[in-house]
């Protein structure tokens, strides 16, 4: 190991530093480089020590997180396509490879078309790649159906990177939540594919049909269900909306483990659940997002409860939107994004809340949409600034007010 | 005389911490002052090279201010001055004569301080030299003599690993520290607030009032104190002083002399275990034999002048400075390691829970090196940076402000309550390794030069 990296920053490195062959790919190089083990960099001047931890670190942990969500959603495709196709022979082990056929890669080329983006940008702005995107092309896949073509994975990740991140700066200047904002531009450019009200159940990718897989007996070619918060919505008045889903197969139960049809990682609350912990074992995401958000849904959940309004979708308890749709993913993953968030922790109670009440309410009240998490977040992500600056004008009140007590006592 | 518990706070478990005991340093020939030393100032050089100089002849004066005059710690002949860039004065080189001469002033004692004038007082201080021991919030810088200050605060709680021990200082130094004390109360309409660590005992003094501050560091950084006890409004100016400088104020006044010694602690975990303790040093002589003696060798060493946590890195040949009582030796860390953005985090030290070393922290003393543990990145909110701030800060929003030179946002948001030392926890834990001491420090230089 020590010949390697002797050999490395002997021969390969100056090619890429100051005045060598490759000095514009340095970004890459240093990217590679300090991949393989930390920067040798001491600190500049006070505080002389430093904190191991660094960036990278932070984002590779994320990244963690989201593993449960990635290997439940990969054996819930495959799972269901089996399933739906009447696969014959199906086990555990086939459900494995064929999901792992669908969501990998749409998860590869999230990587590969994201990472060339950072790459490129990393290079002509001559700063150092930024670990941000492996946690965006992670998330992005995971709130995708795993029957996306990948051409609209590819064409959503760059307008995600792009338009959501670079044209502001890179990470940490950008307003929206990259991941998301490539999300919401699927679902405005490509409706038929990724909107919210269907959902694919199974397609028999023609490839795989091979015996290796298990038997495909029915080819059944893009048949779609009503998502859980279509048939809510679609509850007619009088009736009962937990009934509803029970007869479209949606139980709270189902709905918690994540064994129905949906976007690749948000399906499962529990893996989710796992990943939650983790992030808040570590202290990387703010619990105060994660907890308002969840009082935020209750509140408006209950407050629906009470209005006196005819619409059994009204009447569903707040529980059932915990676990419907992408809102415990959203909460947990995308509401919690540093960069995107409020700052400030007054702040972070307001936005969280509002994130989960918001989606109640886009959820119950807006017939055109079924899903809210998306638009409640992104709107969130907007107002975040604005949040913050009520509360920091109310912190620099109460900084004179407190100066002005002690002084005159 | 109050008690204050600051609860946030970090105490940095750093290898190295010098023993409660006092060993004399053999005098040395060579002296060093660093005008370069003291922020801001615009000196005046009074000497040449090869001009012979008394024990306390000035050496350099104010510019703006030509009463503020620096004197000379030996007696002698200046061997060297080092001019840097715009032929500013970098240091000045004196060799000790045999006969050496000393300068005499006036001489007071505990009580007859008393009976001085404020004007007296200053222009004493001022012609002795001595005056630019204290400091000034905000801004701290030298104080301004014309300054009405609502009060005087002197430190001897510090905090910051490591610091000289005061309550071993003060055995035998008492009565200086009380005529300094005395002094300080000449110079406020207000109060001499004395801050001591819950965990040093520290008598009672009739001028001044007490304080006691407890808890994890920062608990023993001057703003706190302020902040706790009389905050500092925008048009407001408190004094401030080190109160281990406080004694050597007090032995000017007693003895008439410029006083000759100050005791330094040497710590870190590059200095030999048996050698980690307190020296009494002649001010301003050249400690490289000291180093050679008490260091490791065969290592790429840094040699920090003050705590690890604001000090400046100074030469091995370095001389006792006019400010700060400690010296703090770590390894230059270079040393890279094979993936760490994934490794559990066992042997690097970490405050946070992303390292499974955050959990050995509470017992282990770290053999810290100066790594950076990772490359620069655009500032993301984590948070984090308040987490260790007892001042009422939003750490975030005030670099921000500093980034983007908004003057005014700055100082609502509180910077001339700060000093940059109190953000070293912020740039400790900050993962994006933000140079956060430095913009507040530009921020507050920007300030007062545009005026408030």
């Amino acid at each position: 190991m020590k010949f390697l990296f002797d050999f490395l920053d002997k021969n390969i490195a100056p090619l890429f530093e100051k005045g060598g062959k490759f000095e514009r790919l340095y970004p890459l190089y240093e990217a590679g480089d300090t991949f393989a083990r930390t920067p040798a960099d001491v600190t500049p001047s006070a505080p002389h020590v430093r904190d191991s931890i660094d960036q990278k670190r932070l984002m590779v942990f994320v990244v963690y997180a989201l593993l449960p969500c990635l290997f439940f959603g990969i054996w819930n495709a495959g799972h269901l396509f089996n399933i739906s196709n009447h696969v014959e022979g199906a086990s555990f082990m086939t459900d494995i490879i064929r999901g792992s056929a669908m969501v990998l890669p749409i998860v590869l080329v999230s990587y590969l078309v994201g990472g060339i983006w950072e790459v490129l940008f990393a290079i002509v702005r001559r700063h150092e790649i930024n670990e941000g995107f492996l946690v965006t092309g992670m998330l992005f896949p995971l709130v995708l159906p795993p029957t996306l073509p990948l051409w609209q994975v590819a064409v959503g990740i760059s307008f995600g990177i792009i338009i959501g991140k670079e044209i502001f700066g890179g990470v940490g200047y950008n307003i929206l939540n990259p991941a998301l904002t490539a999300r919401a531009f699927l679902f405005f450019a490509y409706p038929a594919q990724i909107s919210g009200d269907k959902v694919w159940v199974g397609t028999a990718h023609t490839a795989f049909d091979s015996g290796f897989f298990g038997k495909v007996a029915e080819n059944i070619d893009g048949v779609t269900a009503a998502t859980p918060l279509a048939v809510a919505a679609a509850a007619e008045k009088g009736t009962d909306a937990i009934h509803a889903l029970g007869e479209a197969g949606y139980t709270l139960w189902n709905m918690t483990v994540g064994t129905i049809p949906g976007c690749i990682g948000s399906t499962s609350v529990i893996a989710i659940m796992l990943g939650m912990v983790f992030l808040l074992i570590t202290g990387i995401a703010s619990w105060r997002v994660m907890l308002s958000g969840v009082i935020g849904m209750a509140a408006t959940g209950y407050l629906f409860n009470a209005l006196p309004l005819e619409s059994a979708y009204s009447q569903l308890p707040f529980y059932y939107h915990l676990v419907m749709g992408g809102f415990a993913f959203g909460i947990v993953f995308m509401a919690t994004d540093p960069v995107s968030c409020a700052a400030t922790n007054a702040g972070k109670w307001i936005y969280g809340f509002m994130i989960g009440a918001l989606t109640v309410l886009i959820r119950i009240a807006n017939p055109a949409y079924p899903e809210g998490t998306m638009l409640a977040i992104l709107f969130m992500n907007v107002m975040a600034p604005l949040v913050d600056h009520f509360v920091v004008q109310s912190h620099i009140k109460k900084r004179t007010a407190y100066a002005r007590a002690l002084n005159n006592a | 005389m109050a008690d204050f518990k600051i609860k946030k706070g970090f105490d940095i478990k750093v290898l190295g911490k010098p023993k409660p005991e006092i060993e004399e340093y053999a005098s040395q020939q060579l002296f060093t002052v660093y005008p370069s030393e003291f922020d801001g100032l615009k000196s005046r050089l009074k000497v040449a090279e090869g001009d012979r100089v008394k024990r306390g002849d000035i050496l350099f004066v104010n510019k703006k201010n030509e009463k503020m005059v620096f004197r000379s710690p030996c007696g002698g002949t200046v061997t060297a001055i080092n001019l840097g860039p715009r032929r500013v004065p970098v240091h000045v080189q004196i060799e000790q004569s045999a006969q050496e001469e000393s300068v005499t002033f006036g001489t007071y004692t505990k009580d007859s301080v008393k009976s001085l004038s404020r004007e007296q007082l200053v222009d004493h201080l001022l012609n002795t030299g001595m005056w630019p021991l204290i400091k000034q919030r905000p801004f701290s810088k030298i104080a301004d003599p014309a300054a009405a200050p609502k009060a005087v605060f002197v430190n001897a709680a510090k905090s910051a690993p490591f610091q000289a021990d005061f309550s071993l200082i003060l055995k035998g130094d008492e009565n200086a520290f009380e005529t300094g004390l005395n002094a300080l109360a000449k110079l406020t309409e207000g109060k001499v607030h004395l801050c001591k660590s819950a965990k040093s005992a520290i008598p009672e003094f009739g001028c001044a009032t007490s304080h006691i501050f407890s808890g994890p560091h920062p608990a023993g950084n001057t703003s706190v104190h302020i902040n706790r006890i009389s905050p500092i409004r925008p048009a407001d100016t408190v004094y401030t002083i080190a109160a281990q400088d406080v004694i050597l104020i007090g032995k000017l006044l007693l003895t008439g002399e410029l006083p000759r010694t100050k005791v330094i602690a040497l710590g870190g975990p590059a200095v030999k275990e048996e050698c980690r303790k307190h020296y009494r040093v002649r001010l301003g002589s050249n400690l490289k034999p000291l180093f050679e003696k008490t260091l490791e060798v065969g290592k790429e060493l840094r040699i920090v002048s003050g705590n690890i946590l604001c000090g400046d890195i100074v030469k091995a040949d370095s001389g006792v400075r006019f400010y700060g009582s400690e010296f703090f030796v770590l390894e230059e860390d270079r040393s890279r390691h094979l993936m760490g953005w994934t490794m559990p985090g066992l042997f690097q030290y970490s405050s946070h829970r992303v390292n499974l070393s955050s959990l050995m922290g509470l017992t282990h003393e770290w053999k810290l090196g100066t790594s950076l543990h990772g490359s620069h990145r655009a500032m993301v909110v984590t948070g984090w940076m308040d987490r260790y701030q007892p001042l009422n800060i939003m750490t975030d929003y005030l670099i921000r402000a500093a980034l983007a030179h908004d003057t005014g946002e700055m100082v609502q948001l509180g910077i001339l309550e700060t000093d940059p030392e109190d953000f070293a926890l912020a740039a400790f834990v900050d993962p994006h390794k933000t140079d956060v001491c430095k913009i507040i420090k530009q921020g507050l230089q920007e300030i007062e030069e545009e005026g408030l």
